[in-house]
């Protein structure tokens, strides 16, 4: 039981520190970036108020009835790609704001999380993004929940290394987050904090924690009562919650790997689209306001109208082969991070579930006590 | 098709028969309820090459155009009609049913057709036909109405009838397009029933086309589209 602990522990090390080289790369960067709004950065800041926040992988909104995704322009391929890749770029922007602790990328979503960010794409192309995001503590309180919107410019491609062509979007979800935490006190800080650890210490053992926290009607957790400075339960519990972090972090760090590995393509891919994008809608503008080429009914005309719907054809057959091309690229990549093994069976979301099971086994060996279902 | 000699006989015809035509309607595609989903879809998956040989020759079915053209205009004639009521004229007229209109639409019939190697890749819910030197048809099947797709240069429907796949396509300028695939019985061959209607035509003009499977020799290499480097072939065989 505890070679795969160690094992994770050095794994992680080595991989945390490939995943500083990746952030310092990112916000060397990004400044080259096309972008109108400026990241508002938090400051010098007491370790008290440096939240750590969870960003879950997106809901990729492939709608359940396949017969729409055409009409919707939706590559579902290319979406659950995206669902990766955007908590990542999210993720830099957040830490580059300098206004919170340990951003982790979470492959499903933690509660006790300090602050929870969940989202879902609604629109995601080379012209336009779309994110409906939703933000809330480990008390419960909702701190967002918004539909972030922004356009690209022909200045945003070819996207610059690093950069990204909705840098404004990201930022902008950063600085609204900003905003909120700067509204709350220290001792509000203080509490998600410690709510967080608490509800982290009563997913393991209820009945032990329980009592330490009560729930409102509206859903908000508070706290009762603290468990006494030195208690060695919450030292276990805090020895459980660091193991499980190592294994987030490594879980992270292949996310950024995926995002490191598909962002020339996936920038090319919208870079693309957005050309194809605007070409057929110029030309389908041209095609239907020209004058005819011949008299009505005559070979010269009936070609003219052919054409102009063939080419139209074309252009968005080309976007689908781009698409493809994207696939054949990218799909291999996302199914070894899907895939990858450490010990444990099965896809990386069933080995975080079977990776909790085993912390939560290892608190009832120490503790004798029964953990949470 | 030499269309010089094709326009000539059109011609020739034309001035023979002295056609008169008036108040002409135009006989659109037959209308069939298509489905996005049948159980008895055929499976037309895989590598076609036009058989010359049994497809349709375009000189006999515009000379078939023709005589439709010509017994309307004598029955019409025999019936007493007002021969000024619309697209009433000789050779070298304008309008409706004029030699050029006549031209006009069999020349569309055989540009639209004229692909030697069809490719069709199909699954459980698509369709496509990859055609040479046009664009593919595609299409989606899925349980209720067959799917529609309205774009400012055309709408386009597609779907089952019964164990045929249809695709009408609908375009500005009275320009209308239905391809009926058909696969025989054995499964080697696959017939292309186009039809081409022009509002400035009474008659639509139909062109089969026919085709044999055959299976695309091992090149020895096995090619993939990426983005990033474009098409990428390796010497592993498919």
């Amino acid at each position: 039981m505890h070679y795969p602990i160690a094992m994770i522990r050095t794994l992680s090390r080595l991989l945390l520190l490939s995943l500083c080289l990746f952030i310092t790369n990112i916000q060397a960067s990004s400044a080259q970036s096309e972008s109108g709004i400026s990241l508002n950065t938090a400051g010098q800041q007491g370790e008290a108020s440096m939240l750590d926040v969870g960003l879950v992988i997106f809901d990729p909104g492939i709608p359940a009835d396949a017969s729409t995704h055409s009409k919707l322009g939706i590559f579902p391929e290319i979406r659950k790609s995206e669902a990766k890749f955007i908590p990542v770029v999210l993720r830099q922007v957040l830490l580059d704001s300098g206004a919170w602790g340990v951003v982790r990328v979470l492959p499903e979503p933690l509660d006790s999380s300090e602050l929870l960010i969940t989202g879902k794409i609604l629109r995601s192309d080379g012209l336009r993004l779309a994110l409906q995001i939703r933000v809330q503590d480990a008390t419960g309180r909702r701190w967002l929940d918004k539909v972030y919107l922004d356009e690209t410019s022909e200045g945003d491609y070819p996207v610059k290394p690093g950069g990204d062509p909705y840098l404004d979007l990201y930022r902008q979800i950063a600085n609204d987050m900003l905003a909120l935490k700067r509204q709350l006190s220290d001792k509000q800080l203080r509490d998600i904090r410690q709510v967080g650890s608490l509800r982290y210490a009563a997913s393991l053992s209820p009945e032990v924690f329980a009592g330490y926290l009560t729930r409102s009607e509206g859903g908000l957790h508070t706290v009762v009562r603290l468990p006494a400075d030195g208690d060695p339960m919450i030292a276990r519990v805090e020895r459980i919650r660091n193991q499980e972090y190592l294994f987030i972090d490594t879980v992270d760090e292949q996310y950024a790997t995926l995002y490191e590995e598909m962002v020339p393509t996936y920038n090319l891919w919208r870079q693309f689209g957005r050309e194809q994008a605007l070409y057929r809608k110029d030309y389908e503008d041209r095609v239907t306001s020209r004058e005819s080429r011949g008299r009505r009914g005559t070979f010269a005309a009936l070609e003219q109208t052919y054409d102009a719907y063939k080419w139209s054809k074309i252009h968005e057959q080309d976007l689908d082969e781009l698409a493809l091309g994207f696939n054949n690229e990218v799909a291999p990549t996302v199914m070894e991070v899907s895939g990858k093994v450490f010990k444990l069976n099965g896809t990386l979301d069933s080995q975080y579930t079977e990776w909790r099971d085993i912390l939560r086994q290892i608190f009832e060996l120490e503790t004798g006590l029964t953990p949470a279902a | 098709m030499n269309i010089a000699h094709l326009t000539l006989k059109l011609f020739a015809a034309l001035v023979c028969s002295c056609v008169l035509l008036a108040g002409c309607s135009s006989d659109a595609p037959k209308k069939a309820m298509l489905q996005g989903q049948d159980s008895r879809s055929a499976n037309f998956g895989g590598s076609w090459e036009m058989d010359y040989s049994q497809s349709d020759n375009i000189q006999d079915k515009l000379d078939s155009l023709v005589r439709d053209l010509r017994r309307q205009a004598e029955r019409r004639s025999q019936g007493g009609m007002n021969q000024g009521s619309g697209g009433s004229y000789t050779i070298g007229g304008s309008g409706a049913n004029s030699a050029p209109t006549i031209i006009g639409l069999a020349r569309m019939a055989d540009m639209i057709t004229n692909s030697a190697l069809l490719e069709v890749e199909q699954s459980e819910h698509k369709i496509k036909v990859k055609r040479e030197e046009n664009f593919a048809l595609t299409c989606e099947f899925y349980p209720g109405q067959a799917p529609k797709v309205e774009t400012p240069v055309g709408a386009e429907i597609c779907g089952w009838n019964a164990h045929q796949l249809v695709f009408k396509i609908y375009l500005p300028e009275g320009l209308s397009i239905q391809h009926v695939m058909t696969l025989g019985a054995s499964g080697r061959k696959l017939n292309v029933a186009t039809t081409v209607v022009s509002d400035q035509v009474s008659y639509p003009f139909t062109l089969n086309r026919v085709y044999n499977r055959f299976v695309p020799g091992n090149s020895g290499f096995s090619c993939k589209m990426t983005l990033t480097k474009g098409r990428v072939c390796t010497t592993q065989s498919q």
